[in-house]
């Protein structure tokens, strides 16, 4: 733990009714870091991810970003600085993608017509979709719809991203463009914690692999560490499953 | 199999363009005479046909008695061209009856259901809002709002515009004022059906990007259902149509008192509530192909609420 951390989770709890979903969950996140969060599920993971940007929230335990308790800080300004991207998209149907990207620029930040438009316009560049900016949702491929996905949470220019299975919903041929811009914002420095069954990523991008299981981290490391030599014979077993299903495609 | 559905498309376009020329053509007539009355009778003097019905009397003279039919409908013209031009000065009221009733219908109708999906406190006076209008007559809300609160008449009454010039009297503005707030709670269940249809996924979704609920209500939720509703909204406004004939009640000289008020004099009742009720369906099918038409120039791939989903 040190001082310049960027996400700092400190004890959290969560609860459903009489189930605990959440049992005391802590860890850090520098600047630039890469997380990425796997486990059973069930396990809480989607759950940790909301309890961070408070579209969830908790009953016990801190969270820090910069510096600051996302409690006292104002929701809609928390969001706006920690970006979310969902597994079954979730764009906004009636809006075109680049209409998609420009709502929270308009909206949330204020920007002009002009300047949202053409933020939104390098954004869909980034990630390869420049072309479809006047297409509607329902117009996309699962890919392509993730990758505006991607685009809408970036435009906010967020200090943390966070992925929440974001090719879980995707045919197998379409996963690898939605990893390759993950991959290339990894390059770029922008922190990320990603929950993701994808070992190929996790293996070349994370910079430290966390298994949730049963409401706690069990296991957390660098990635070579928990591929080669697990503490634990369940992270092992897990690992080797995930790998054999999701391994090959990064 | 092309050559099928070039012929459908064909056919189409052939029936839509035919119910466009009638469309116009009536509303053209339409439009004429309501001008006609209104400057005093320019063209021909007010409430008269522009063509004589005894044009069409002398023809069906000129039948010979051993044709069937020709002569009846002949006659049955002339009854029609003669009575018309009253039927469509009250007419005029019908529409804005119902017009400006949805209009303001529509307004109190968002919020109202907005308050049924999202509200707390507001959901059970929202939800009271519904059940009153729609869990008694129309006519009795009417009767209340003209004949049990004289207050209401008297102070649309005492308005300096009200009953001068164009604009009508009071019975009128009792009657918008009725129909506004039944169809408000109509409208405001279709909508919230629609509300509720959005996948709850797009709220999330604009909440994490750092939109207020409100905001993502209003950019997001909103947009789509009301794209989705407009269906259903067509068939309220199809009812408010035929039900705004229940001012007659009230007072109010529309399409349905002045059919009963000329009847009363000739006895004719059956002919001129089947003209009356022309009129209203020529109203009907208006109102519906605009609406289709609203509805496909509103639509977008993947949220429309004519089209597949």
């Amino acid at each position: 733990m040190s001082a310049d951390d960027l996400l700092r989770v400190d004890d959290l709890h969560k609860r459903f009714g009489d189930e605990e979903v959440l049992k005391g969950v802590s860890f850090e996140m520098a600047p630039q870091d890469v997380q990425v969060l796997i486990g059973p599920s069930g396990s809480g993971k989607s759950t940790l991810l909301r309890c961070v940007n408070r579209l969830t929230e908790y009953e016990q335990g801190e969270i820090t970003l910069d510096g600051t308790p996302t409690s006292e800080m104002d929701e809609n300004d928390l969001r706006r600085q920690v970006g979310m991207v969902f597994q079954d998209f979730n764009l906004f149907a009636h809006r075109t993608a680049k209409g998609n990207v420009t709502l929270g620029l308009r909206q949330v930040l204020g920007l002009s017509k002009e300047e949202a438009d053409s933020r939104a316009m390098a954004q869909l560049d980034q990630v390869g979709l420049a072309d479809q900016a006047d297409s509607y949702p329902a117009e996309l491929s699962g890919g392509q719809k993730q990758r505006v996905g991607i685009a809408r949470a970036l435009a906010m220019d967020p200090k943390l991203l966070l992925f929440d299975e974001p090719t879980s919903a995707l045919d197998p041929e379409l996963i690898g463009e939605v990893l390759g811009v993950m991959r290339d914002l990894a390059d770029q420095g922008m922190t990320m914690l990603c929950v993701t069954h994808e070992m190929g990523f996790a293996r070349q991008a994370a910079t430290d692999i966390m298994f949730l299981d049963g409401g706690q981290i069990v296991e957390h490391g660098p990635p070579d560490t928990l591929f080669e030599d697990p503490e634990r014979e369940r992270t092992g077993q897990f690992l080797e499953r995930l790998t054999s299903l999701h391994g090959d495609d990064g | 199999m092309a050559d099928r559905a070039r012929v459908r498309v064909g056919t189409r376009t052939r029936r839509s363009l035919a119910k466009l020329v009638v469309g116009v053509a009536f509303w053209a007539w339409v439009v004429l005479r309501w001008l006609n009355d209104w400057a005093g009778g320019v063209v021909v003097p007010r409430q008269q046909p522009f063509v004589p019905p005894s044009l069409f009397t002398g023809l069906a003279n000129g039948v010979p008695d051993v044709v069937p039919f020709v002569a009846d409908a002949l006659g049955a013209v002339a009854f029609a061209v003669e009575f018309l031009p009253t039927l469509v000065d009250a007419f005029w009221l019908t529409i804005v009856l119902t017009g400006v009733a949805t209009v303001l219908g529509f307004c109190i109708a968002v919020p109202l259901a907005g308050a049924r999906v999202y509200g707390r406190l507001s959901a059970w006076l929202a939800l009271g809002y519904v059940e009153l209008f729609r869990g008694t007559p129309l006519l009795a809300q009417l009767f209340v709002l003209y004949y049990g609160l004289p207050w209401l008449p008297a102070f649309f009454r005492e308005l300096p515009w009200v009953g001068a010039g164009f604009l009508p009297g009071q019975a009128v503005f009792v009657a918008i004022l009725g129909f506004t707030l039944n169809s408000a709670a109509y409208q405001a269940e279709y909508i919230r059906g629609a509300v509720e249809s959005v996948d709850p996924g797009q709220l999330l979704a604009a909440r994490s990007v750092g939109l207020s609920r409100i905001q993502g209500i209003r950019f997001v939720v909103f947009p789509q259902a009301l794209r989705y509703a407009i269906p259903g909204w067509t068939n309220e406004l199809v009812y408010l149509i035929k039900y705004s004939s229940l001012a007659a009640f009230i007072t109010v000289p529309e399409l349905f008192q002045a059919a009963q008020g000329i009847a009363s004099t000739n006895y004719r009742y059956t002919a001129l509530f089947v003209l009356s009720g022309l009129l209203y369906l020529a109203l009907v099918v208006t109102a519906t192909t605009l609406m289709e038409y609203v509805g496909n120039a509103v639509s977008v791939p993947g949220v429309s609420g004519t089209g597949s989903r």
